[in-house]
């Protein structure tokens, strides 16, 4: 099913650009001789995603290393577009997410234009937008720099430290990191329960508990697994898994999505599942 | 006033892109028709080099001649600057020809997906969503 509908839409990707974009340059020419245009997964993609195609590394090496021997994973990173439009693609293949019933009926009601993200909200985890983020890594303290949406960032304490008691409920969480051999650990507790976990709304309570494990298999590409643990809406923790490539020639930039949004008085609807 | 004129193509392929859901900020088949999508000739009015999206206001005369000022959407200056758009590709008093995706409300507004330019560049601009496209 999965593979007829990629069939199908990478066909009607090739259609479309032939015929609406016969004299767009490179930037289309260069996607159509690959097998996945980027971006043409359902999950998200598109222009923004796109954009980053030729500012991926084309070459790599072996992982680098901190001064403490840690994998160093900093750099700016691709987002990995199964994480934006629906996480379930996310998935091992078969599996589905385990949505407590009233979790799946809020995520089949819910519209577009109630998105907080939609309206500059962040994101919070493990939701991406398609554009990049920037790892610093120092030993005691790892920050996230996200371009968006919204422009934020996060720290990760790796510094032994536990979390605080009583923590009052946030976008991010508040995120605790050890090592594991070369894989990070970072543990995170304290969300609020406002953000989606994608565009189409699968949603989250207050419990989420968010274990992301992190790795640097070469140079040129961040590999991580996040298991969301979250009793309050889901039958049974799941793991989602992910890969960001490394980009060169960039930097990430601005994004106060607040600045000029003019969307979300004429979002009707919802957006569109990538599987059911 | 002869620089004003309305072309509309309605495109048949258009409707391959409307199977294709789309996200960022916002879902695009929540706001946008792919399958309506039009060609507006017109002249450029004011330019936002703004986020979450950049936006150009083109002034397009329709056959009864009436001028009627549309609000097209870009992607944002972030992912346009990668693309290799700069903020003064576009500018006021420019002739341009804009094949976008109109706004499901009705609004003045949509999605431009590609700018042919005075100069005869044709430019990707918005959420294409033959990409699978991203607010």
């Amino acid at each position: 099913m999965t593979r007829h509908l990629t069939c199908f839409i990478v066909t009607a990707f090739s259609l479309a650009t032939l015929l609406a974009l016969p004299a767009v340059p490179s930037f289309a020419q260069g996607q159509q001789s690959q097998p996945e245009p980027p971006g043409i997964n359902p999950a998200g993609g598109g222009v923004p995603m796109a954009s980053l195609e030729k500012l991926k590394t084309k070459s790599s090496g072996p992982t680098p290393r901190a001064p403490d021997g840690k994998p160093d994973l900093s750099g700016i990173w691709g987002p990995d577009p199964h994480m934006i439009g629906d996480i379930a693609v996310a998935l091992k293949p078969g599996e589905k997410l385990p949505l407590q019933p009233w979790a799946l009926k809020l995520s089949k009601e819910r519209l577009s234009k109630d998105d907080p993200n939609a309206s500059c909200l962040p994101s919070g985890i493990p939701r991406q937008s398609p554009f990049p983020f920037k790892i610093i890594e120092t030993p005691k303290l790892i920050v996230f720099l996200i371009e968006g949406n919204v422009h934020t960032y996060r720290q990760i304490f790796v510094d032994g430290s536990s979390h605080p008691k009583d923590l009052d409920p946030s976008w991010f969480g508040d995120s605790r990191g050890k090592w594991d051999g070369d894989t990070l650990v970072v543990d995170t507790v304290g969300f609020n329960d406002k953000f989606w976990f994608d565009g189409i709304g699968h949603p989250h309570t207050e419990k989420l508990h968010v274990i992301e494990r992190y790795r640097r298999p070469d140079a040129g590409h961040l590999a991580y697994e996040i298991t969301i643990d979250d009793p309050g809406a889901y039958t049974r923790p799941f793991t989602l898994y992910a890969n960001s490539p490394l980009l060169q020639n960039t930097e990430i930039m601005e994004y106060f999505c607040i600045e000029n949004n003019q969307d979300v008085a004429h979002i009707l609807g919802k957006g569109t599942p990538a599987k059911e | 006033m002869a620089r004003y004129r309305l072309g509309v193509l309605v495109a048949g392929f258009g409707l391959l892109f409307a199977v294709l859901p789309a996200f960022a900020h916002h879902a695009f088949v929540a706001q946008y028709d792919a399958s309506k999508s039009t060609t507006l000739h017109g002249v450029v009015t004011k330019v936002e080099w703004t986020n979450p999206h950049a936006r150009f206001y083109v002034d397009v005369r329709d056959t009864s001649g009436k001028v009627t000022n549309w609000n097209l959407e870009l992607a944002s200056p972030n992912a346009l600057r990668r693309l290799g758009w700069t903020r003064d590709i576009l500018k006021p008093g420019d002739q341009v020809s804009v094949f976008a995706a109109p706004a499901k409300d009705g609004a003045k507004m949509a999605n431009a997906r590609t700018v042919t330019l005075a100069d005869g560049r044709k430019m990707v601009a918005g959420v294409a969503a033959e990409q699978g496209g991203v607010q």
